[in-house]
């Protein structure tokens, strides 16, 4: 029987998960309350149940039959019921050039997204969140994993993003306490967002050059440090500018971080990233973290090599800073202090270094027990640390990494016709 | 093979009987209330405070049996969230309590670092919120579904401006406050600007602050006693009092040092020992000597949990009294989550003269109370004795 | 001057603790190249001890009904809260450490911190969220020469200080066990190839360390007495860059980093405006690290990431 499901499952393509997800998703939200009531549940169980687990105890055995009824059955149903059919578009696809079929992959997805989302106003927010934080988790894996430097500046460089994409929208398109009048009209404002989260970007990256340009002239632990003092400086510049709110922060940016703002944001931060990573600068950037003496040797600008990089991950850190900011509709100063930095760190070595995918699975893990432990209050800070020790040991590196995500055979088709 | 399915067809069977076992439950009408308190994170013994206050609350509902609105009696429930102490948790949780559990109205978060955020929340949302503790003006502001339970800052820095200025008669202050920490800022801020306003520019002769997890204030202190004022404000919570408090004494500073609501907490007394008592500050109300339904609380708490309550505890139970007055007066309940959010929000703008235990209060327009202020001093004994009411 | 003079001291008294701090995480990362950050817990958790402790000391002697000298029971109560901090140290290795010796260098620090994050939340849930008074052993007494304020307590940290910290240094160069550590400090993949075993060693070196912090939050809770589970969040850290600042290999280096960083806070927060302290002070290390990259006293050095 294994066997059977084995060949059946081995050969869906990811087009044909992603179909049976679609299935899934139209089916919950056709019959998911239907069903939620004849079970007694309160309400469709907005994170798979997981939520309802520690609550509600009593509650457990339904919300798993509502997941396998749900989710399970009909992915599974349709993911194998299609198979063929998902493998012969896949290949139709692979004819196609790659960034088509990949927006196309995308755009399934993102479909199957706003469905489910759509069902709740506490899974958009928990999905927005927890896409934010891969962006967090993969720009820190591009300095911790792929250049294999310690850096702990992260929550000051979202800080950075955070507050200049803030102060963009609001002195430009809000009426607000801080800085008056809007000098744009509003309508204008979504479409200027981009704009913001770029200027997030740059004012984080030239953060960044302020710790590189001294932790980068010797190799050793230096950067650890700097980047912790440069964290605690951001810390009190923002405490201690009046015109940016103070310690009291900043409050009322417009509700542009959609969920299609944010998923775009998510899908082109994987995709550079993956680019960067698998090009000739991230080869570099690998072969200095690996031995950085022969990669002088090799005709490998260390320095500019480690620079670029830096800047590169602060860069997407700051972009992300401002979609939380922008999510979350106000940012303080104390936000961005040494407990968001631990939960960074947590994120990409749970999920695993020098890898795409890991941090992904880091970020939606963490995000998504932190969401589920949280009945548990206390407790809950022993769990989490307890995991991440235990992945610690048995797979150092964490979860999934050092794998390399090849886009083209990811999609491709898992079943090639013999001799087509 | 066949015993794995076997083992599969019973897994089965057996959750298939599980399931139902939450059916026996009634499909009642329950109000819920949400609470949204710092149970972890940096300030557990606030979200202690919020939790016990509710919980008591929720007793004393259930051997009424329940609230009567109109003429029928609901099932309370309480749904408490650990925000973390931090924004977005506080975020998620509102987001929860609103859209997951269907609360009626939220008491929480208390601090302004999370209230201002997870105000946000609930005012798209239209779901009525109290905030018991926040001081930061931008709570409510221009948020018609967002309330607070205590006095702004702008009201108690002059109180005790005027206090000291009135009773004691001083006329060069000194200031020493968390520049990175909202609500001491604020209140140091609005101290001074009250201070000059009386005094003349140039009276607050010296105004130091220091870092969140600070331990170390000598250097301040030392520049605070060089500077010939006489006497101390420092707006800060009760485990920084008993630092700031004892190494000026051994710095050899030894005017007065007076505090804010903040100071409100039975820890106060016991962490910083004899060196506090005779200290002056201002606060919601006054434990020692306390009359009526304020004492009854005080004892209650204090039988039950072996303290006597913070004054977040005494804020978060008023709250909730609060609360509980407008859904009666709601008149009856419609069932339909957002009619009864309105109508509830609508009855808690209208509160006028309610008796709570800190004292009377009334809502403004921005959803702020208007109720008066009490010096405290710290007796000998380390209690807290009323002295003075100032009411705006 | 006496202005000057009564921050000399505050700086003495602020950077004592930096100083004993940072020597534990400056001798993991000395001889194990390994980043502790557990270590700001186990100060915490040293202090808790302590604090424990003294309670048991004063209610067994009350009870007894005999009187014993507060400075005995000060001395009593930090052996032993040094004695059983070092034994957690020990654990925090067994556990945290050797399993991952062969990992990359920084899942060990997550692991560190992790297993701080479970000493902050363990303290949490079982003494619950109420702050403790550390008691006063010994009576305060308060000097004033000249205008210059100073307590019996001030001098006494200092003191207990300075006096630790000569001990480690004698016993690091004087004794055989130092010479050990100071071996593998060079390479620890080959010394134990001359009979010195890692496995000896490593713990050694986090029993120290946390000795020292235990010491500091015992002196701490003299100064500071309000115990916080909190409370060695931030200072751990402001230590670790203290440690890293004195410079690898230097045991003495981080002791002077230590207070260095003391005097740089104190001193600017009376120079400047106080709202600016944490903006200049670590703009002053900053500096400090692009003139002086190998910190104080360490050697060039490249370190290999063993990824």
């Amino acid at each position: 029987m294994t066997e059977r499901l084995k060949e059946i499952y081995g050969s869906v393509p990811v087009i044909g998960w992603l179909i049976g997800m679609l299935v899934a998703v139209v089916t919950e939200s056709a019959f998911g309350a239907g069903l939620a009531y004849a079970l007694y549940l309160p309400k469709v169980p907005a994170l798979l149940g997981l939520t309802v687990v520690l609550k509600q105890p009593s509650m457990f055995p339904a919300a798993i039959l509502y997941v396998f009824l749900i989710y399970a059955l009909p992915i599974f149903f349709a993911a194998g019921l299609t198979a063929p059919w998902a493998n012969r578009m896949a290949a139709a696809m692979e004819a196609l050039p790659l960034w088509l079929s990949a927006i196309l992959h995308l755009g399934v997805l993102y479909l199957v997204l706003h469905l489910w989302t759509d069902m709740s106003d506490y899974r958009l927010q928990i999905s927005k969140l927890t896409m934010i934080a891969v962006m967090l988790t993969l720009s820190i894996n591009v300095i911790n994993g792929y250049m294999g430097e310690f850096s702990c500046s992260h929550p000051g460089f979202m800080a950075l993003g955070a507050y200049a994409s803030s102060t963009f929208s609001l002195v430009l398109f809000r009426q607000d306490r801080l800085f008056g009048a809007p000098i744009l009209p509003e309508f204008l404002g979504p479409y200027m967002f981009p704009l913001g989260l770029l200027l997030g970007g740059v004012a984080a990256s030239l953060g960044a050059l302020v710790v590189a340009i001294p932790s980068f002239r010797t190799r050793g632990d230096y950067l650890a440090i700097i980047s912790l003092a440069f964290m605690f400086i951001v810390k009190s510049v923002f405490e201690n500018l009046e015109v940016l709110g103070g310690p009291r922060g900043m409050g009322g940016q417009p509700h542009w971080a959609t969920l299609p703002a944010v998923f775009i944001g998510m899908a082109v931060c994987i995709v550079v990233i993956n680019n960067f990573v698998n090009s000739t600068m991230g080869k570099a950037l690998n072969a200095v973290r690996d031995n950085e003496t022969a990669a002088e040797a090799m005709t490998v600008n260390t320095r500019r090599t480690k620079m670029t990089a830096f800047m590169f991950g602060a860069f997407w850190a700051g972009v992300a800073g401002g979609l939380y900011a922008h999510e979350l509709r106000y940012v303080n100063p104390s936000s961005f202090g040494i407990q968001s930095l631990a939960e960074i760190l947590a994120m990409v070595y749970f999920g695993g270094l020098n890898s795409v995918v890991g941090s992904v699975v880091g970020a939606l893990s963490i995000q998504m027990l932190s969401e589920a432990l949280r009945p548990l209050e206390l407790f809950k800070w022993i769990i989490i640390p307890l995991l991440l020790i235990l992945v610690m040991i048995f797979r150092p590196t964490g979860l999934i990494a050092f794998r390399e995500l090849n886009v083209k055979r990811t999609l491709g088709p898992r079943v090639r016709k013999s001799g087509g | 093979m066949h015993k794995s399915r076997a083992v599969l067809v019973v897994f089965f069977m057996f959750f298939m009987a599980f399931s139902f076992m939450s059916c026996g439950k009634e499909r009642e009408a329950r109000i819920k209330i949400g609470i949204n308190a710092p149970i972890t994170g940096d300030i557990p013994k606030v979200g202690e405070g919020t939790k016990y206050a509710a919980q008591m609350w929720l007793e004393e509902i259930e051997k009424a049996g329940g609230l009567q609105v109109g003429d029928k009696k609901y099932k309370v429930e309480l749904v408490i969230e650990d925000n973390e102490s931090k924004a977005e948790s506080a975020v998620k949780a509102n987001t929860k309590m609103i859209s997951e559990d269907g609360v009626l109205i939220i008491i929480g978060p208390q601090s302004s670092k999370q209230a201002i955020a997870a105000g946000g929340v609930a005012n798209d949302y239209k779901t009525p919120m109290i905030s018991p503790w926040s001081t930061n003006p931008d709570t409510t502001r221009n948020r018609p579904f967002v309330f607070r339970g205590c006095f702004l800052d702008p009201f108690q820095g002059p109180v005790v401006a005027n206090f000291v200025k009135e009773e004691l008669g001083f006329k060069k202050a000194a200031v020493l406050y968390d520049v990175a920490s909202d609500y001491p800022k604020c209140l140091a801020e609005y101290f001074k600007k009250a201070w000059e306003g009386i005094n003349g520019p140039g009276s607050v002769v010296a105004y130091e602050s220091f870092t969140t997890k600070d331990a170390d204030f000598s250097s301040q202190l030392t520049k605070i006693k060089g500077s010939g004022a006489e006497f101390l404000f420092t707006p800060q919570y009760y485990n920084e009092v008993a630092l700031i408090v004892k190494q000026a004494r051994e710095l050899g500073f030894t005017a007065p040092i007076l505090g804010s609501d903040s100071w409100g907490s039975a820890e106060t007394v016991k962490l910083c020992g004899p060196a506090c008592s005779g200290l002056y500050f201002s606060t919601h109300y006054a434990a020692a000597g306390a009359k009526g339904q304020t004492k009854e609380f005080i004892d209650s708490y204090k039988q039950k949990y072996g303290y006597v309550p913070d004054d977040v505890g005494a804020l978060t139970w008023d709250a909730l009294r609060l609360a509980q007055k407008a859904i009666q007066n709601a008149g009856s309940l419609t069932g339909d989550i957002a009619k009864d959010r309105q109508a509830v929000r609508d009855q808690l703008a209208k509160t006028k003269d309610f008796e709570g235990i800190t004292g009377k209060m009334s809502f403004t327009e921005e959803g702020d109370p208007i109720k008066c202020a009490v010096i405290v001093r710290i007796s000998d004994k380390g209690e807290f004795e009323f002295y003075k009411q100032v009411c705006p | 001057m006496e202005f000057v003079l009564q921050n000399f001291i505050n700086a003495m008294q602020w950077g004592s603790f930096y100083a004993l701090i940072a020597l534990g995480y400056s001798m993991v990362y000395s001889i194990l190249m390994l980043f502790n950050f557990t270590h700001g817990d186990i100060f915490m958790t040293g202090a808790y001890i302590g604090f424990g402790a003294a309670t048991v000391l004063l209610f067994l002697t009350a009870s007894v009904g005999i009187s014993v000298p507060g400075w005995l029971l000060l001395i009593l109560t930090i052996l032993i809260s040094m004695m059983l901090t070092s034994l957690l140290g020990i654990i925090v290795e067994r556990v945290g450490y050797r399993p991952l010796r062969d990992a990359p260098r920084a899942s060990a620090a997550i692991t560190g911190l992790m297993i701080g994050i479970i000493l902050e939340t363990g303290n949490l849930a079982v003494l619950g969220a109420r702050r403790f008074s550390f008691p006063s052993l010994i009576e305060t007494v308060t000097y004033n020469i000249g205008g210059v304020y100073f307590t019996n307590k001030k001098i006494l940290i200092v003191g207990v200080s300075l006096f630790l910290m000569l001990l480690l240094h004698a016993f690091i160069r004087k004794s055989r066990w130092g010479m050990a550590m100071r071996a593998m400090s060079y390479d620890y993949q080959v010394v134990p190839l001359m009979g010195v075993s890692l496995n000896m060693i490593a713990p050694m070196t986090f029993a120290i360390g946390s000795a020292l912090a235990a010491a500091a939050g015992i002196l701490y809770g003299m100064a500071y007495p309000v115990l916080d589970p909190y409370m060695g969040v931030l200072l751990g850290w402001k230590s670790f860059v203290a440690a890293i600042l004195g410079g690898r290999g230097s045991i003495l280096g981080a002791a002077l980093a230590g207070f260095l960083l003391g005097f740089i806070e104190i001193f600017t927060a009376m120079i400047f405006p106080s709202t600016l302290r944490d903006l200049i002070a670590y703009t002053i290390i900053l500096l400090i690290l692009t003139f002086r990259p190998y910190g104080f006293f360490g050697q060039p050095y490249t370190t290999q990431l063993r990824l």
